[in-house]
């Protein structure tokens, strides 16, 4: 056997190995908890915050959109689904407006550093009998590129990642 | 007889034909309401069944508010589901992403003046509407300046109550 041939099978010998080696690992699931809670999202309280009607909307549409996407929860209600009274383990989340500061798309343009569009909230996640599961201020701002309302989303996202990287108590299931 | 060719540079050319495509776009979002009762609207966000930011026509049809899209898809809620009308006004950059870049690719600080002119005020109506279920939707819509007011009024005259 020439070294050539030699060398090769010692490669094709050195693949299979690391092959079999490696595919526990690329078929191993990584074990996902199935989520125990349901989310109802309350309607956005602007609290004492002259806030734009269309801001208020669109939170809560985003937050519906994001908490979704997070996939942590069983399911996600929207206020007053006749649904979420039926289901079991349903977190109720609370949105109360703390500061808003309305920003202009042309002063960003113009300027850059000014024309700031931002958004302060309290989000709250309770049980149905009102016990405290989180509570965490988040913001959510558009400092250069995007519509004023792009806020909204970014609030969404934030509030949403906030709610996934905590740690939820045990279902009642 | 010397004939003077001007020479574009590669830069130039971007620019100018990012600006054109702004202008176009822009032309394009100065469009106004179809005749009759539609309203040419941009969806935001919220409305069952359309995408976001997409463009079509708002009317009532019957017992309904519809919003339909070029191509005949759209959504629909019907009229007695709707819980407030509130109507605002903002105003945005137009143009799009093609005169942003356009913009931003202006030397000397020239995309801030530009950015001065291609503004302009819309109205966004936002409606509140619930599901079969009762759960609570809302939907953003963008109409031109003063485009608001006649749909709030045909609303209105359905005996829906609206909020400024």
């Amino acid at each position: 056997m020439s070294t050539r041939t030699k060398l090769s099978s010692l490669m094709l010998i050195g693949a299979v190995l690391a092959t079999q080696g490696a595919s526990p690992l690329i078929g191993a699931t990584k074990s996902v908890p199935a989520p125990q809670w349901s989310v109802q999202v309350a309607e956005v309280d602007p609290g004492d915050v002259n806030l734009e009607p269309a801001f208020r909307i669109a939170i809560y549409e985003n937050l519906l959109e994001e908490l979704t996407k997070t996939k942590h929860f069983k399911e996600v209600f929207r206020s007053g689904d006749r649904k979420a009274g039926g289901a079991a383990d349903v977190l109720i989340l609370k949105v109360t407006v703390k500061s808003y500061t309305p920003g202009s798309e042309t002063k960003r343009a113009v300027t850059t550093v000014a024309g700031a569009t931002k958004l302060k909230v309290l989000s709250q996640l309770t049980t149905r009998d009102g016990k405290d599961v989180l509570e965490r201020t988040v913001d959510g701002n558009v400092r250069f590129i995007g519509s004023n309302l792009r806020a909204t989303h970014n609030l969404a996202h934030n509030v949403a990642k906030g709610i996934k990287d905590a740690q939820l108590p045990a279902g009642s299931d | 007889m010397i004939l003077k060719i001007r020479t574009f540079t590669p830069l130039r050319l971007i620019v100018t034909s990012l600006m054109t495509l702004g202008a176009l776009s822009l032309s394009a979002e100065e469009k106004t309401a179809a005749p009759g009762d539609k309203l040419h609207v941009t969806h935001i966000l919220g409305f069952e069944g359309v995408s976001k930011n997409a463009n079509g026509d708002l009317f009532i049809d019957g017992d309904a508010l519809r919003f339909q899209k070029s191509d005949n898809s759209g959504g629909q809620v019907a009229i007695r589901s709707i819980q407030d009308i509130l109507v605002s006004t903002q105003d945005k950059q137009v143009g799009g992403t093609a005169l942003m870049l356009g913009r931003a690719a202006t030397p000397y600080g020239g995309g801030r003046v530009i950015a001065l002119f291609t503004h302009k005020k819309y109205d966004v109506v936002s409606l509140k509407y619930q599901d079969a279920d009762g759960g609570v939707h809302g939907a953003l819509f963008q109409l031109p300046k003063g485009q608001a007011e006649t749909l709030k009024s045909r609303l209105e005259a359905r005996g829906l109550h609206a909020t400024r």
